[in-house]
């Protein structure tokens, strides 16, 4: 593990680190109180050397996943110490002035960051759930009421089943789609080929015991669910819900 | 019956944290400002959760169990505060001197749209994260089966307990809201909670402004500087997405889980608290044993939150009362600091020897 390359990871584009840096400059020359020299310039600094240090990133990553260790950062009080700095230099314009240095100040954080709001994995809510409709209208669809259900989901779906329905399994989940986490399924694999064979996709399924397989409408099937015994459940949002029809999934009720 | 059943999960976010406030009435002496005792009765809540929780988990009980004794331990609290509020002296709270200036009110206005923008759109807005696909469905679980970490997220198979995630349950006090309310777990974590995490941590930004930097008498104490100052902060976090890893991004983007907690409300409290202590010395002032009690519900919370949480909160306290006990040659300061850390010390000796 980096810390240099994790730290130039937590930086981005580097400028809001630097008006930090600057502020902490400011501060140990205006700052005069003792208990906020301490906090906001002291604790820092002595935080820094210990991020940079070898043996704690040794330590730490042998503790816990390495991965993490930029948490180490959060410690670094980046945020109230700007603002702080920015609200000490502006008081020392008098007047309009110091509106006007506000302003400016705000302005410059505006082109030094990025605004949250425009990252591509924000979007607008579907719903109140915040997950897909798809998975909302899906799972409603495949729900049995009283008994989990096995469903074969496609991976673009995956990580917001089990956030919505507690009742829907799954023979393998989002876990699968990290590479690092080198988890593997037959079935999933298949699922993710753009021409499916559809006796190999049943055989998969019926092994994992899958009473579902939803596939994308965009998928190309070689041969046909239903000659394999699964039915066309539903269709909706450009999936296709295929049930196995050797499976009874109401039978604890008949008995 | 939804209106009720909102109203309800406001009254165990806001009202009931606030209520329990009251025994840290006289760490805030004589300001009883209500953002501190709602923030600090959450860490006395939180503290008590994963002092109740962790147990169970382990021992592989029930959530009813957790829910059990989770609302003995807040009923218990109410009394106490209630007790505390009707004992404490009434004392006069400070008055405005003056009538506010043009430009503090628009500072104010400001910063309280920007707030606004930010619960509006923490509604309205989803920030797909994969790690949802593990904390909110072990919220799910919880709630629906009743069975805590012993089944696999992603998948509902049933596993052995996993205990490394166990020892930090947020995603259990998140089921916990959803159980006592009725409203389905996904939307309590993905929709209404972070509305109460985000205002906590503008709460906490608040306090630090209020109390520690802008606090006082003479040249610090400037009333355009605090609602200015909110302003910053608030414009710093919402541009705060120049890397994946930072705390604003957590904050704003992942608010439901206890690692945006975390870095956003916790460890800012940490140091306001810390601010708070070195203040008090610096002035003279008696440092209560409430303040001590506060400190270590914070640091307990850290272990709620995140399993790092044990280790930031530690490492910050640390370096903190080292520099102060330096500063300061008050070199006593350190002995009930490492107090405040023996919670975190315990879950981190867990996780090391069960995780």
């Amino acid at each position: 593990m980096d810390a240099l390359k994790l730290f130039q990871e937590y930086m981005g584009t580097g400028l809001i680190v630097l008006w930090f840096l600057v502020s902490l400059l400011y501060l140990w020359l205006t700052e005069k109180r003792k208990y906020i020299r301490v906090m906001f310039l002291y604790v820092p600094l002595v935080l820094l050397l210990v991020f940079f240090n070898p043996l704690v990133a040794k330590i730490v990553s042998q503790m816990a996943d390495g991965e993490i260790y930029y948490r180490i950062l959060w410690l670094l009080p980046v945020t109230p110490v700007i603002a702080f700095g920015t609200v000490q230099l502006c008081g020392k314009l008098a007047g309009r002035k110091r509106y006007v240095g506000i302003t400016l100040a705000i302005v410059l954080f505006t082109i030094s960051g990025s605004l949250i709001y425009r990252n591509p994995n924000f979007q607008k809510a579907e719903n109140a759930y915040h997950v897909p409709q798809s998975v909302v209208d899906i799972c409603d669809t495949i729900e049995v009421p009283g008994r989990e259900v096995m469903a074969a989901f496609p991976g673009e779906l995956l990580q917001y089943v089990r956030q919505y329905s507690n009742v829907i399994c799954m023979p393998y989940g989002r876990d699968i789609m990290v590479s690092k986490w080198t988890v593997q399924n037959d079935l999933y694999d298949v699922m993710e080929q753009e021409v499916i064979d559809a006796q190999e996709l049943a055989e998969l399924a019926r092994e994992e015991a899958c009473a579902y397989v939803i596939l994308s409408e965009d998928k190309k099937l070689v041969g046909k669910m239903q000659n394999q015994e699964f039915e066309e459940f539903g269709r909706m949002h450009g999936y296709v819900i295929y049930k196995d029809s050797t499976v009874d999934l109401y039978y604890f009720m008949k008995e | 019956m939804i209106a009720v059943r909102l109203l309800w999960l406001a009254v165990l976010l806001v009202a009931i944290p606030a209520w329990v406030g009251n025994c840290f009435l006289n760490v805030d002496k004589p300001c009883r400002n209500p953002v501190f005792l709602w923030i600090s009765g959450q860490m006395l809540l939180w503290a008590g959760f994963q002092v109740i929780c962790v147990p169970v988990i382990l021992l592989e009980g029930r959530m009813w169990m957790v829910t059990v004794a989770y609302c003995g331990f807040i009923l218990v609290l109410l009394a106490a505060a209630t007790v505390r509020y009707f004992r404490q002296s009434r004392t006069l709270r400070a008055v405005r001197e003056a009538k506010p200036e043009k430009a503090e009110i628009i500072l104010w206005v400001l910063s309280g749209v920007l707030l606004l923008v930010q619960l509006v759109l923490a509604v309205l807005m989803v920030y797909g994260d994969g790690d949802d696909a593990y904390y909110v469905a072990i919220s799910a679980a919880a709630e629906e089966s009743g069975r805590m970490y012993q089944k696999i997220p992603y998948t509902g198979m049933h596993t052995e307990l996993d205990v490394r995630h166990g020892l930090a349950p947020f995603p259990i006090w998140i089921a916990w809201l959803a159980q006592m309310t009725g409203i389905t777990t996904v939307i309590v974590a993905k929709t209404l909670v972070p509305v109460a995490l985000i205002s906590m941590t503008y709460g906490v930004f608040y306090l630090l402004g209020s109390r520690v930097l802008f606090a006082g008498e003479g040249a610090y104490r400037k009333k355009w500087a605090l609602p200015a100052f909110l302003l910053c902060t608030e414009v710093l976090v919402l541009f705060g997405d120049y890397s994946y890893y930072t705390v604003e991004n957590f904050m704003i983007a992942r608010s439901r889980q206890g690692k945006a907690a975390l870095g956003s409300i916790l460890i800012p409290m940490i140091f306001f608290l810390l601010l708070t202590l070195l203040r008090k010395i610096q002035e003279e002032q008696k440092i209560t044993v409430g303040f001590w009690v506060l400190l270590g519900s914070v640091m307990t919370a850290c272990c709620l939150a995140s399993t790092m949480g044990a280790l930031l909160a530690c490492m910050l306290v640390g370096t903190a009362g080292l520099c102060g006990a330096v500063s300061y040659r008050k070199w006593k300061l350190i002995l009930p600091l490492i107090g405040c850390c023996i919670p975190c010390i315990v879950y981190a000796g867990m996780y090391l020897l069960l995780g």
